[in-house]
């Protein structure tokens, strides 16, 4: 082999090799950040990008055409196929168990970390299919791609909130225009089977690199995890698919002394043993405490803005570790923070108690001294109808109606398809915001009942779209909310189906009896004459 | 057409005319008999409230959501936790003799929670009660469980006073520590952390102020449904929605008995499987023997006399075992139908059932020994665990029970038909006496009434008269609204003396005299004098009405009603003498309004807790009892 090598002439082989890398130049680009949170909860965030150069979306115009071949190296090709079957041309998915706590560890790396599965995407217009058709091909593709259950992302909770789903990337100016087609699916969790998939997608799957540290029984057990995908195309670079997985561990819980300390070790239960060969760039970002003693191990290649990196291209069983040395016991911060860890939080539940009405209530707080605009959107599936004349806003004790414009409202079809609200919201400076509107629970179908346990139905998160002092846009996911529907008792059909019957023979008898019956005057004899009915 | 034309022919004219007379027959004998027929009704139903203690008609509990899997988890609870606990009641003692008010005691617990590390809040609320104001403060803190949405929640609360005394001042004082050890057992003790993400719903820790107005003002502003005398600060850690909730009620320093409170206000339940899971629990898992209320079992103690029997019994009955097991049920059932009734709450759980969230309260039976923190402990993350399972809500049916004994209870279908039976009792002298009321007796001719004698067959001639209706009608209305003023003036007046009382229940008395005046300028004196019969007819329909309904909302109270209503309603009737109808009408009178003077207590109770609570007890008792009480007064006191 070597000698057949040999005898190709060296020009000719650089000439392959060189078509190759400017046909498709193929990068991939890993990172890990972590960060150590004030209560001793540490994020990580994996972040596996790979770019396809010059590539672009596929026109849907084409779709008809025949298949060309499909030829990746480091490009996902599971994922590949099915963008260009659907003509996507952006598309994000994300998949998180857990309940983001803004207050206390931030606004997040990855900001799609609403509860259960999110799936978003721009598709373009055109060709013989429509963006309906495509959006469903597409939710089911990626189900099976995912094993995830976004495939019963259907009609019923797809819309179209354009305002606060922007594209992150650019979009291809095609005669005709974009849609977007968003759905989110809150009793939908991330598990081991959807990891296994995900890794398949990264070029040195989990064998070596940064993604050698995703041990799903370390992953799955932390406070908050969830996973994501992105696909995007930049009209310079080409299309870029980036895999994302974030982390909230608590070292604390897992440490004998209960300290804070924490390495890959430890965390992970692993540590990186070799480097990813192929990845153009490979680091680790560990964010470093400010006004604390730390000692962080091994030495970090740079350090920038309080951010230790590590080269990770070339290593060797590396395990990074930050430690409190002068701390025996960590102790919780007490008071509230000084300097709130999110500018904007937000809490919504839903109240009342009956199961006809109840009042769905938001209240958003800004902490900072200036005026903030922020995009409010509602997704509702229509088991819950929100009356939009019952929205009180009230800021301090004051009715402010004025804060609500831009109000886009798509009323919700029962049995069909789910109301959108999404609007511009006002936020005053140093204060809470509190948004109230009166919902219905709408009385169900028997057949439109889960064959599930009853717990009662996922309502969706709210979303909050501000804008970051760095002027980054910025989305906010409230909880999710349990509503209970009237729900009749399924364990007594057996019942249901005797009383009916019952109800319906004793009907068709008396209506038999009268109908078959002739009525004559009978002539009671004298001497038979019953006792009189009035006897006393 | 032939086979119809056959269908029709059928009987024949002598088979129609058999028919018609055997009707007529039965008919006769039934409404001949109805007194006897109603009188059976009415002593068989009594009968069966008598015997609803009998062991023949309980049965044992039972888990009917296999889910919960009661006692079947390995606890971690340990000497640690009751180290922790011991520590933290050692605090509060020292707050204690501080002498700190329930606002800095709040901020104290909740600093306790945030060195945890789990969210915490106070709460300030504040009710107007008449012209008093009462204040306290809540603390609370939500631990969001790990990996979890946080859209459900159980609750793990406390108050600050012990139900031990109905809260006259008897501190939680173990009740309290338990549930911060709990917090910080779940939070941070390491050999749980294997298991430390598991849990699927949040839990809330609420650590009330007062007896059952800090929960109350906590639940009534979580689930946004504050009265108008009330105000609370808002909730800022919240969570989702809450499926069970714990109270804890630990007051003395040890404790013999687990016992299980169930009632909740207006007569709510909880769901049976609950607290059949932490009597399961309390067994198996903490060893610790389980009451009913602080009811102890007399077979537990053969030597001691636990049940207070009355001393007039004879020994014989006394030493009976059966007698004393029959005795021990029926206490039970008394305590039950005494909390049921008066819609009452047995504990500060009873305040979580009425936004459908399961409830009971596990009451440490004060005794020198032999458990503590450490069985209690163990009980309650048992339980958790048990709660924590649940998938879906717990099963439609189980919410209609009686419970005899911690391990026996009575299915609807056992105890309703008491209540029904006496129900129907009276809806049949109801319809009898309209009946009744429609004919009249004519007086007969001489001849014609030998003849019959002759005969030996008692001719009596009737004929119809009208049934004059709408007096009758105005009448009820006239009671109902009179009742609806007694309650407005009882709930305005700021203090209720018997300065105040007394006239009052005077101004009941002479409440008829409107009728009998407006009676009297009646044109017609031959329809007067159905007026009774009619009004009879009407009370007891509709007394009916409102046993049958309530019976399946609160069984207890149609059960009192009953007994209260059915003989008193049964015998009313006017009497030609008009001394007789008026002390017969005083007797009734005092039935219906004696209350005012005989339970001041007792109706103070009962307005605080309409007034704060929302219990309707007291509007039933001024709206539909009384009324109906009366209007049986009216029937005796007006003219035949």
């Amino acid at each position: 082999m070597t000698l057949a090598l040999k005898a190709i002439p060296l020009p000719l082989l650089l000439y392959v090799l060189g078509t190759v890398a400017s046909s498709t130049p193929e990068t991939f680009h890993e990172e890990l950040t972590l960060r150590p949170l004030r209560d001793g909860k540490v994020i990580s965030r994996f972040s596996f990008s790979t770019l396809l150069g010059g590539a672009i979306p596929r026109n849907p115009d084409v779709l008809d055409a025949g298949n060309t071949p499909q030829h990746y190296s480091l490009f996902p090709l599971g994922l590949g196929q099915v963008l260009r079957e659907y003509a996507a041309t952006e598309l994000h998915l994300s998949l998180n168990s857990g309940k983001w706590e803004y207050d206390r560890w931030g606004y997040p790396d990855e900001q799609e970390v609403g509860t259960g599965a999110q799936l978003w995407a721009w598709i373009g217009d055109g060709g013989q299919a429509t963006v309906d058709e495509r959006w469903k091909g597409l939710r089911n593709a990626l189900a099976g791609l995912f094993c995830a259950s976004i495939g019963s992302l259907d009609d019923q909770r797809t819309t179209s909130p354009t305002l606060a789903f922007a594209p992150e990337g650019d979009l291809p100016a095609w005669p005709l225009p974009h849609h977007l087609r968003h759905a989110t699916l809150p009793s939908e969790n991330v598990c081991t089977e959807n990891l296994t998939p995900f890794l398949k997608l990264l070029p040195c799957k989990g064998l070596s690199g940064l993604a050698s540290l995703l041990n799903p029984h370390r992953l799955f057990d932390a406070d908050w995890h969830g996973m994501s995908v992105h696909v995007s195309w930049r009209a310079r670079r080409g299309v870029e698919v980036r895999l994302a997985f974030q982390a909230v561990f608590d070292p604390v819980r897992m440490s004998t002394d209960r300290k804070r300390d924490w390495s890959l070790q430890s965390i992970f239960d692993r540590t990186i043993p070799k480097a990813c060969p192929i990845a153009e760039s490979s680091r680790i970002a560990v964010e470093l405490p400010k006004n604390e003693a730390y000692a962080v191990d091994p030495r970090p290649t740079s350090v920038q803005d309080g951010v230790a990196v590590y080269d990770t291209s070339q290593v060797n069983d590396l395990d990074v570790s930050l430690r409190w040395p002068l701390e025996s016991v960590f102790s919780y911060p007490l008071d509230h923070p000084a300097e709130p860890l999110s500018q904007v939080s937000v809490q919504r539940t839903l109240k009342g108690t009956s199961q006809s009405r109840g009042q769905l209530s938001v209240s958003i707080a800004n902490s900072l001294p200036s005026e903030i605009q922020a995009i409010y959107l509602e997704t509702m599936p229509w088991h819950v109808q929100f009356y939009l004349h019952t929205l009180k806003i009230v800021v301090d004790g004051q009715a402010r109606d004025d804060l609500l414009s831009d109000i886009a409202y798509t009323p919700p079809e029962p049995h069909g398809r789910p109301a959108l609200l999404e609007s511009v919201l006002t936020l005053p400076p140093n204060s809470t915001t509190h948004l109230d509107m009166e919902v219905m629970k709408s009385f169900l179908r028997y057949t439109e009942h889960p064959p599930d346990a009853q717990r009662g139905w996922d309502l969706p998160p709210a979303v909050l779209v501000n804008f970051t002092p760095g002027g980054r846009r910025q989305r906010l996911y409230t909880r999710t909310l349990l509503v209970d529907l009237a729900t009749p008792d399924f364990s007594m059909p057996y019942n249901v189906i005797i009383m009916s019957c019952t109800l319906i023979a004793l009907t068709f008898g008396m209506v038999f009896n009268l109908m078959t019956r002739k009525f004559v005057v009978v002539r009671l004899k004298k001497g038979e004459k019953a006792s009189k009915e009035k006897a006393d | 057409m032939s086979l119809l034309s056959r269908f029709r022919k059928g009987g024949g004219e002598d088979g129609a005319r058999v028919r018609i007379q055997r009707r007529k027959a039965l008919a006769a004998v039934l409404w001949k008999r109805l007194p006897v027929i109603r009188a059976a009704l009415l002593l068989v139903g009594l009968l069966w409230m008598v015997i609803i203690p009998l062991p023949m008609l309980s049965q044992g509990t039972y888990i009917d959501e296999n889910a919960l899997q009661p006692a079947q988890v390995t606890t971690y609870w340990n000497w640690d936790e009751v180290h922790r606990a011991d520590r933290y009641l050692d605090q509060i003692e020292e707050w204690l003799q501080r002498n700190i008010t329930s606002i800095e005691k709040a901020d104290l617990l909740v600093t306790e929670f945030q060195k945890l590390g789990i969210p915490a809040a106070t709460q300030h609320y504040s009710y107007t009660y008449g012209d008093k104001v009462v204040q306290g403060a809540n603390a609370y803190a939500v631990f969001s469980s790990p990996r979890a949405s946080g859209a459900e929640a159980m609750v793990i609360s406390a108050s600050w006073l012990s139900r031990a005394g109905e809260g006259d001042g008897t501190l939680n004082r173990r009740g309290v520590p338990t549930v911060l050890a709990l917090a910080a057992f779940l939070k941070s003790k390491f050999t749980t952390h294997l298991y430390y993400s598991l849990w699927s719903k949040d839990i809330i820790f609420v650590l009330s102020d007062g007896y059952m107005e800090g929960m109350h003002a906590w639940l009534s502003t979580y689930h946004g449904s504050v009265q108008s005398n009330l105000h609370a600060d808002p909730l800022i850690p919240s969570s989702g929605v809450i499926w069970t909730a714990l109270n804890i009620d630990y007051p003395g320093h040890s404790f013999s008995h687990i016992g299980l409170f169930l009632e909740g206000l207006n007569g709510r339940l909880p769901n049976q499987d609950l607290a059949n899971s932490v009597q399961l629990i309390s067994r198996y898992t903490g060893g610790v023997p389980v009451l009913l209320y602080d009811q102890f079992d007399p077979s537990e103690f053969p030597s001691k006399d636990v049940l207070g029997l009355p001393a007039w019994l004879p020994e014989s009955l006394k030493s009976n075992r059966e007698f004393k097991e029959f005795a021990y049920r029926a206490k039970n059932v008394l305590r039950h139908v005494g909390y049921q009734g008066r819609g009452v709450a047995s504990g500060v759980h009873g305040l979580f059932h009425q936004f459908r969230i399961d409830a009971i309260t596990l009451y440490g039976e004060p005794a020198p020994g032999p458990h503590g923190f450490h069985a209690m402990g163990r009980v309650v993350e048992s339980s958790l665990r048990t709660t924590n399972n649940l998938l879906e809500r717990l099963h439609a049916s189980f919410f209609f029970y009686i419970m005899t004994s911690p391990h026996t209870f009575l299915k609807i279908g056992k105890y309703l038909p008491s209540a029904i039976l006496i129900s129907v009792s009276m809806m049949f002298g109801g319809i009898g006496e309209w009946v009744g009321a429609g004919w009249r007796a004519r007086a007969q001719e001489r001849g014609e009434e030998k003849e019959s004698e002759k005969s030996g067959s008692r001719e009596v001639k009737w004929e119809r008269q009208s049934r004059p209706l709408l007096p009758a009608v105005y009448i009820v209305l006239y009671t109902h609204a009179f009742g609806l003023a007694v309650f407005l003036a009882l709930t305005r007046t700021p203090t209720l003396s018997p300065a105040i009382t007394l006239p009052l229940f005077m101004l009941c008395l002479t409440s008829p005299m409107p009728i009998l005046y407006s009676l009297r300028s009646l044109a017609r004196p031959s329809s007067q004098v159905a007026i009774p019969t009619i009004l009879k007819s009407t009370t007891l329909c509709l007394a009916s009405t409102v046993i049958s309904v309530t019976s399946v909302l609160n069984f207890s109270l149609a059960a009192i009603t009953a007994v209260l209503l059915g003989i008193p309603l049964t015998l009313a009737s006017s009497s030609p003498m008009l001394p007789v109808r008026t002390v017969k009408y005083l007797a009734y009178a005092c039935l219906a309004f004696g209350w005012m003077l005989g339970l001041p207590g007792e109706m103070q109770r009962a307005l605080w807790s309409w007034e704060i609570l929302g219990v309707w007890f007291a509007p039933f008792v001024c709206l539909v009892y009384a009324p109906l009480v009366m209007q049986a007064g009216l029937v005796c006191l007006l003219p035949m």
